[in-house]
Parts: C-alpha cells; structure tokens; sequence
C-alpha cells in the first residue's frame, strides 16, 4: 500500500468531484422538473397528453442509461449537425433518462392523495392547477421525499457513467491517474471510500427526514 | 333555488346511480335527504356543484345550468359550500389556512381580511382557539366544525351536507348539528343527507327518501315521519329509529 499516490494527486482527482456534484445537480433539477410535467400528463384525462407521456416514460425505464449517453452524444451531432460537447451531452441524456424515474415517483405520490382531498379544494372553486399547486403536491411532495433521495443517491452513482463519452469527472480522473501511476488497489478503494461517504450521507438525510415525518406531519 | 329534472346518472360498467331525478329546492329551506346506502344521495349532492358529470337531465342553481359549457363552474362552486363524511381538511394546514386558501386563491381577498374573517367564523363553531392547530390535533368534532368554516368562508349561498355526522362518535355528533341547526335557522338554503332524524325533525322543511337511485318520498317535516305513504319508507324508517 502506497497512499502517497492519493495525497499526490488529491487535488485533481477531488476536481472531478465538482463535475460529478454539477451532472448529479442538475439532472435533479431538470429531472424532477420535467418529471413533473410528464407525472401530470400521465394523470391527465387528455388522451394527447396521457399517451405521449406513458410512451415516453416506458421507453427510457426500458432502456440502460449507458445506451441513451451513447444516443444523445452519437445521435444529436447527425441530428443537429453540430456536435456536443461530452458535459452537455451527459447532463442531457441524464435528464432525459432520469426525469422518466422522477415522473413514475411523482405520479405515485400524487395517486397517494386520496380523492376526497382533490374533492374537496374543487368544491370550493378553486382550479385544477391551484388544486394541484396548494393541495395535492404539497402532500404528494412529502410523501415522495424518501424515493426522491433514494433515486438522487442513484443518480449520483450512475454519473460514472459519464466516462464513456470522456467526461473527466471523479473515477474518470481516478482511472486516469491510475493509468499512470499503476497503483489500482490503492485508488479504487479510495475511490469506492468517497461514494461511500457521500451516498451514505444521502440515504442517512433521507432516513432522518422519515423519521421526522412519523414524528408530526407539519 | 335548485331545479334538477330528469337528471340521471350511470357510473362506468353501466351502474345507474341516478334514474330520472326531478326536484325543486327553493332558497333559504333545509332538505335532508335520507335513504339506504348505495340510493345515490351522495351522487345527487355531486351533481348539484358539477362534481360529478351526468349523463341526462339538467340542474339549474339560480338559473344557471352546471353542465352547460358556458356556465364558469369555478364561480358556481365557489357559491355552493360543501361538507364531507370524512371532513376532508387539508392535513398540511392550520385551521386558520383550511379556512382562508379559497377566499385568498379564489376570491382574491387580502390575507388579513381573509384571516380576521375566518377568526369570526371560527368564534360562530366556537373554537377561535384552535386557530393554529393542525387537523390531526383536532377531534373529530373540532375538525367537521372547522371544515363548516371553511365552507362557510366563501360565504355560499348554498350548503351541500353529504352525512357530516355519520364518521363522528356519538357524543361529538351534537356539537357539530348544533352548528348546522343555526345555519338553518339563519336562513341558509341547505341540502344534507343525514340519517340524523332528530335534526330533520327539527328543522327540515322537507325530507326526501331516496332508494336505488330515485325519490320514493318526500314530504314535509311532519306528513314523512307521521303518515309516510309507501312501504319502503316505513321499512327504512322503522329500522332507523328505534
């Protein structure tokens, strides 16, 4: 065991961190927020709305993630003619795969709030999209916290992924510095080490925030 | 005033809940509607603030038909006040935002005016101090009292019951009638399906008996509990009051 070879390249190494953190962050945001979206359209009555949606999120759960960064990085430069650089292409290909998840957690989240709720803010003239915004996905919202952090945990794993279009992101500059330094047992568990820790951090968050929710509701 | 004609209702898989409904309410009486379970008076409550889509007939509520495209439903809600069996209050606010969301969001009132509003109307169901509770800190009584409220915050011209008493246990059911006979009383035009017949005898202008879907009976306070005219009415009452 030689750990100098971590202290040596630390700093690089932890870089590509940051490129794992921003990839992990913003499909989030643009997962969930497109999740939304697509849960709604699945809820919806509208069959144009309802169709479009079911499609579109069958089809990504069916597909490995891998294959879908291979479309979007391959596919998007014929399709465009201008060919993508390996961080947009990842942070698209993730949104588009992910929100598929989001939108499955969320429509269940939302299919957990009892009808009479939905009854009873229209009884009052509210709309259906303020029946939405101040009634159901409040609730719905809290009910999904646990499945979201599980799903972002995930997320957050799968950005290794990224590596095969050549983002430099954490293991990728592990496996770099490996490349060069030959010292593989050493840097791997270190790498394995930092997952560990930070995913770990995730799932404890997420145990905590159900714990307080037994606790009181509000 | 409330005309229903011929109104019915088939749910999925062909089920008629509602069979050719006709029935005039006018403004400022107290119907209670009684019958089996499965007879379609929750349905028929329903159909009356556009909650639920029927398939023949029509329902005027102050000459405006609830079905008619023209019609803004949200607005014809928002005049029609609804209590629920299972209150149905939202569990991720006080009592206080229950009772102020829809004034705010669909009246466009300002918070303070809603709220001090709503501080009044919860001194009229007697539980100003349960204001900043939530509804799973409440009994079951204090929530149905404060679910009224919240109806009673858009200032309705109507009030629809659907059995606000019957999730309750028996020594909370008074407080909450006690409420609605005020209403009553104040001259609120109310429909309620109750098995509560101590309450109809009070104060119903007029009880409708309703079974599979249609009206058997209805008649005034006193002919419908002295002289009801058919069979299955005097089978159902007799098994309701003991």
């Amino acid at each position: 065991m030689d750990l100098n070879v971590i202290s040596i390249n630390f700093k690089f190494m932890i870089g590509g961190l940051f490129l794992t953190f921003e990839l992990a962050l913003m499909t989030m945001g643009g997962g969930l927020l497109i999740g939304i979206i697509l849960a709604m359209a699945r809820l919806s009555l509208r069959p144009w709305l309802y169709y479009p949606a079911t499609v579109y999120i069958h089809f990504f759960r069916g597909l490995p993630l891998i294959l879908v960064i291979f479309w979007i990085y391959f596919l998007s430069p014929v399709i465009t003619g201008k060919s993508l650089e390996a961080f947009p292409a990842a942070v698209i290909s993730f949104i588009v795969f992910e929100s598929a998840y989001f939108a499955e957690i969320i429509r269940s989240g939302v299919q957990s709030i009892s009808r009479g709720q939905t009854m009873a803010a229209h009884a009052s003239g509210l709309t259906a999209y303020q029946t939405a915004r101040y009634v159901v996905l409040p609730q719905a919202l809290r009910n999904m916290v646990p499945s979201l952090v599980t799903q972002s945990v995930i997320i957050f794993q799968d950005t290794s992924l990224a590596y095969v279009i050549g983002l430099r992101e954490f293991l990728r500059r592990v496996n770099l510095v490996d490349a060069r330094e030959a010292r593989s047992v050493e840097l791997y568990l270190f790498a394995g080490l930092v997952y560990f820790a930070i995913c770990s951090a995730g799932s404890l968050a997420s145990h905590r925030i159900e714990k307080q929710r037994e606790r009181s509701y509000h | 005033m409330i005309k229903i004609k011929g109104l019915s209702l088939w749910y999925n898989k062909g089920f008629k809940a509602l069979d050719n409904v006709t029935e005039t309410i006018e403004t400022g009486r107290t119907v209670v509607i009684c019958g089996p379970s499965g007879s379609g008076k929750s349905s028929l409550l329903r159909c009356i603030n556009g909650l639920e889509h029927f398939q023949e007939g029509e329902i005027f509520v102050d000459c405006l038909s609830v079905q008619d495209p023209k019609t803004d439903i949200h607005k014809l809600r928002s005049d029609i006040g609804m209590v629920f069996q299972h209150f149905e209050l939202y569990p991720h606010m006080t009592a206080m935002q229950n009772i102020t969301l829809a004034p705010i969001r669909v009246r466009q009132k300002p918070k303070r005016e809603a709220e001090e509003n709503a501080m009044e109307l919860l001194k009229r169901v007697e539980i100003p101090e349960q204001a900043l509770k939530y509804p799973e800190e409440l009994s079951g009584g204090q929530k149905q009292r404060v679910a009224i409220a919240r109806a009673l915050a858009m200032e309705p011209k109507i009030m629809l019951f659907d059995e606000p008493t019957s999730a309750l246990d028996p020594e909370m059911i008074k407080e909450v009638l006690e409420v609605m006979i005020s209403l009553s009383r104040g001259g609120m035009t109310m429909i309620v399906v109750t098995h509560e017949m101590g309450f109809a005898r009070e104060v119903a202008d007029e009880i409708i008996f309703m079974s599979n879907g249609r009206i058997i009976e209805k008649g005034t306070n006193r002919s419908f509990f002295d002289h009801p005219k058919s069979e299955r009415t005097r089978q159902f009452l007799s098994r309701i009051l003991i």
